[in-house]
């Protein structure tokens, strides 16, 4: 395939804002995307769940924009608009006709600026409602809902960012105060904390000019604390971690997760086409053999987490059938994982040839693009990087990963959690 | 530097945005082929569709069009199913499934240097599938696996159970789309055979190519590939749509110590034909269709019960339903309710604002180009009018008839198509705790009800 070109643009304003700007007119769209260097693992012992209440505060108004109307106005100009909370980093972001990009800018730059004025108890105590309910409806009410939070205790210690999940604990949240909403935004929601991209049609010649009218004035503010805890760990566990638990759920399902080095080493090329070799697509790994030769399984799922902290974490996981025996199903899923320590030629190419697709797919969108430029301005200051991950996906060998496996897929690098139905079936 | 940030700024001037345009032919075998191009980046997808869905089988063979549709995957007369996904994923295609209540979508997704070969494995899928016992019997506990996780699922559960509330027995519509363990263990490879042999057909389907393609080059392939392939699906829809009831009634399917309700509302709809679509759809979107619509600023936003709630006409070949759906905690479940109910009687009998219409109608048809950004996106819609028939300009005029809906329109479609009285509440939950806080609510009778398929 002829190289991808995706244009990047990398830009600085006085405050410390970084800003990336993408242009592409093939579509009348913009997407607006703003990633702070704030997350879960900046949360204080406490305090967790903070980040992400904190990322629903942020929409309920800024000095100059009411409660609902951020929503009201992205709507009404034919937009879609939301926030994501995760580990490493909040990220928020607009797509809209591109004839309403001042329009995502000014909202983006008053909530970065502006937000304090407008918080009111009551829109504190509502917006902890809405989390609550959040937390409710997607892990305390679903089967298997709680893995997250098993695992991330299995693998990290207590002193450890990633130990807690992003959505933290409700005791947490019922202590936390307006003054808690206030000194978290002077701490972290500062334009030196902050990536901006801007992907799609824009008018080159105006566009850095519009985004410094609407953020030029916000105040630099102080350097971020360092993350709470030791992010330093071994680079594998030492033994098998085990947690087993009998649940309200419908079927056996086992997940097994390796601590692997994190998103910002070389390594994580080799992880990723591993992942690729195990769980991507039905030729892979472990579809062929768990799910189609030995029938042990009703789907597989691989996922490698792109953490920057210290180290990351690399899950597999198999759901059995009524009736399975789970430690058969243990030992198919981690020996289709270990055994990449032979994996062969053939399969590897399958893995990249597939992957590069995927990759090139997600970039379609530039709600998408803008995302990606964005995570890689705020950990790698390379936003042209978009255009290299195939090729760093392509110059992974086999006996990079061969090694990789003898090394990180052994029982002193597994933490194991089991679901079993509560029936006996 | 000042600047007035008191205000909203205005809107630069607006880029028009046109829909690609769509090549229709006409193939020999009696498919539809609709090219449209796109070159944004070296992509492209392509759907084929066949008429063969769930909603044309009865009820002993529910769930046989899932199954065979999911078995395609087991292999060819010349390769394995692991053969069959590799020669796929070495080129870096996907190649998909998906069955619905209209029919059998196969689609393939990969870069555009590798559509021929892509093609080529597509047609051998479709048209040379061989179905073997192990990859039969395998597709077949999958689907047993899936219905069993949907039975302990509370947002399954409480679905499955409104579906069968709205729509009289005897009505596809009325049972889960993947159908029922009992049945669909009794499935076995000459039920596949016979019925891809009777419905994988090409009339009345069509093949929708989209992406960096050239246009008598897709034909000329796609004829290729496909050109030994002929006929007509054996069964049709042949159903009436008729509610299960008229009468406003509360069933409740108890889950002991639920911390969350689920709550369905509602009551047989429209068709995705009816000439009323678009008033429908701006109708929808002020009421439950948007973040800043009516149920979600009253039910998350104001009185904080739920982290989201939506209204929805599922829009099918006949009558599907209208339905209000959330998640709430156990504690507020009747109050919730409370206030669904209120905004449903109000839309009905206080009507609508020029300014919500207006709002609405801003936003259907500005966020329409968000949605054509992707090849599979256009796939998607062009895949819609090979379903439903719509007219060759449909997608293109598409806006003008959503700008084109005012307050009257919007409140005729209200005054048919949402009937406060005669809607099904069914709610998942905590019986013991939600019982009497719903009782009271004196909206109507209360009635405890086993889930689907826990009758056996």
């Amino acid at each position: 395939m002829k190289r991808l070109d995706i244009p990047s643009e990398r830009h600085r304003l006085d405050n410390g804002l970084r800003v990336v700007l993408s242009h592409d007119d093939t579509v009348p769209v913009v997407a607006v995307n703003l990633w702070y260097g704030v997350g879960s693992r900046n949360e204080q012992p406490g305090k967790t769940g903070f980040a992400h209440l904190f990322e629903h505060m942020m929409f309920q108004g800024s000095e100059h924009v009411p409660k609902n109307r951020h929503f009201e106005l992205i709507e009404r100009a034919g937009g879609a608009s939301n926030a994501t909370t995760w580990f490493d980093r909040t990220n928020y972001f607009e797509t809209v006709p591109s004839h309403h990009l001042d329009l995502a800018l000014w909202l983006e730059a008053d909530r970065m600026g502006w937000m304090v004025p407008a918080m009111t108890q009551e829109k504190l105590d509502n917006q902890r409602d809405v989390v609550k309910n959040e937390k409710r409806q997607r892990y305390d009410n679903q089967p298997y809902g709680d893995w997250d939070e098993r695992l991330q205790k299995l693998l990290w210690p207590e002193d450890h960012p990633y130990h807690h999940t992003v959505i933290g604990s409700m005791e947490d949240l019922d202590a936390a105060s307006l003054d808690d909403v206030a000194s978290f935004f002077e701490t972290f929601y500062r334009p030196s904390n902050a990536v901006l991209t801007i992907a799609g049609e824009f008018t080159r010649a105006s566009v850095l000019e519009k985004v410094d009218r609407w953020f030029g004035d916000i105040a630099q503010g102080d350097a971020i604390p360092p993350i709470p805890g030791r992010s330093e760990v071994p680079p594998l566990i030492g033994s098998t971690m085990r947690d087993r638990v009998v649940a309200d759920v419908p079927l056996p399902r086992v997940i097994v997760a390796y601590r692997i080095p994190p998103y910002s080493s070389d390594d994580f090329a080799v992880v990723e086409v591993a992942r690729a070799v195990l769980g991507a697509g039905r030729a892979s790994r472990l579809y062929r053999r768990l799910v189609r030769e030995q029938r042990v399984a009703n789907d597989v799922v691989s996922y490698a987490f792109p953490l920057m902290s210290g180290a990351s974490m690399l899950l597999v996981w198999a759901t059995g059938f009524p009736g399975s025996d789970e430690a058969a199903l243990e030992e198919a899923l981690t020996r289709g994982v270990s055994d990449l320590a032979d994996v062969e030629m053939s399969e590897v190419e399958r893995a990249i040839a597939l992957t590069e697709t995927d990759v090139v797919r997600s970039l379609e969108t530039v709600a998408h693009r803008a995302d990606v430029l964005s995570m890689l301005e705020l950990h790698f200051a390379d936003p042209a990087r978009i255009n290299r991950e195939v090729d760093r996906l392509r110059a992974v060998t086999v006996e990079q990963i061969r090694s990789f496996a003898s090394e990180h897929f052994g029982p002193d690098n597994r933490a194991v959690l089991t679901y079993v139905p509560e029936d006996g079936s | 530097m000042s600047v007035d940030r008191s205000r909203a700024p205005k809107p630069g001037r607006i880029r028009p945005f046109d829909f690609p345009d769509v090549d229709r032919r006409r193939l020999d075998n009696g498919a539809d082929l609709h090219i449209a191009r796109m070159g944004r980046l070296p992509v492209v997808s392509v759907n084929l569709f066949m008429r063969a869905g769930e909603a044309a089988l009865d009820a002993e063979h529910a769930g046989l069009a899932v199954l065979t549709g999911d078995t395609l995957e087991g292999g060819t007369r010349r390769r394995s199913g692991t053969e069959l996904a590799d020669a796929l994923e070495r080129i870096g295609a996907r190649l998909n499934v998906s069955t619905g209540w209209e029919g059998t979508s196969v689609s393939l997704s990969c870069l555009a240097e590798r559509l021929d070969e892509g093609l080529a494995l597509l047609a051998e899928a479709v048209v040379e599938p061989a179905f073997p016992e192990a990859e039969v019997e395998r597709a077949r506990a999958q689907q047993v696996a899936d219905i069993r996780q949907r039975s302990m699922d509370p947002a399954s559960i409480a679905s499955d159970e409104a579906a069968r509330r709205y729509f009289a027995e005897g009505v596809p519509y009325a049972r889960p789309q993947v159908g029922m363990s009992d049945v669909v263990e009794s499935f076995n490879r000459n039920h596949l055979v016979g019925y891809a042999d009777a419905t994988w057909r090409p009339e009345t389907g069509g093949v929708v190519v989209v992406g960096d393609v050239d246009e008598d080059e897709i034909e000329s392939t796609v004829a290729g590939h496909f050109g030994g392939w002929t006929g007509r699906p054996a069964l049709s829809q042949d159903f009436d749509v008729t509610p299960r009831a008229v009468e406003r009634r509360i069933w409740i399917v108890d889950r002991p110590g639920a911390v969350q309700s689920e709550i369905r509302v509602g009551h047989v709809g429209t068709s995705r034909t009816d000439p009323r679509v678009p008033a429908l759809t701006v109708l929808n979107t002020l009421f439950g269709g948007a973040f800043t619509s009516r149920l979600n600023l009253n039910l998350r936003e104001e009185h904080g019960f739920t982290y989201g709630v939506r209204s929805r006409f599922g829009l099918r070949g006949k009558p599907g339903p209208f339905q209000v759906g959330t998640s709430v905690g156990t504690d507020v479940t009747a109050p919730a309710l409370e206030q669904i109910v209120i905004e449903l009687e109000k839309l009905v009998e206080a009507g609508v604002r020029e300014d919500e219409v207006a709002a609405a109608r801003d936003y259907i048809a500005g966020v329409f180009p968000l949605r054509m950004e992707t090849v599979g996106q256009v796939a998607g819609r062009l895949t819609e009018s090979v379903i439903y028939g719509l007219p060759d300009d449909y997608h293109a005029t598409y806006r003008e008839r959503i700008r084109a809906v005012t307050v009257a329109d919007a409140e005729d479609v209200a005054a048919v198509h949402i009937r406060p009285s005669e809607a099904q509440i069914v709610i998942v939950g905590d019986a013991t705790a939600i019982r009497a806080p719903v009782e009271a609510l004196g909206i109507a009778d209360v009635h405890r009800v086993a889930p689907v398929g826990s009758e056996a």
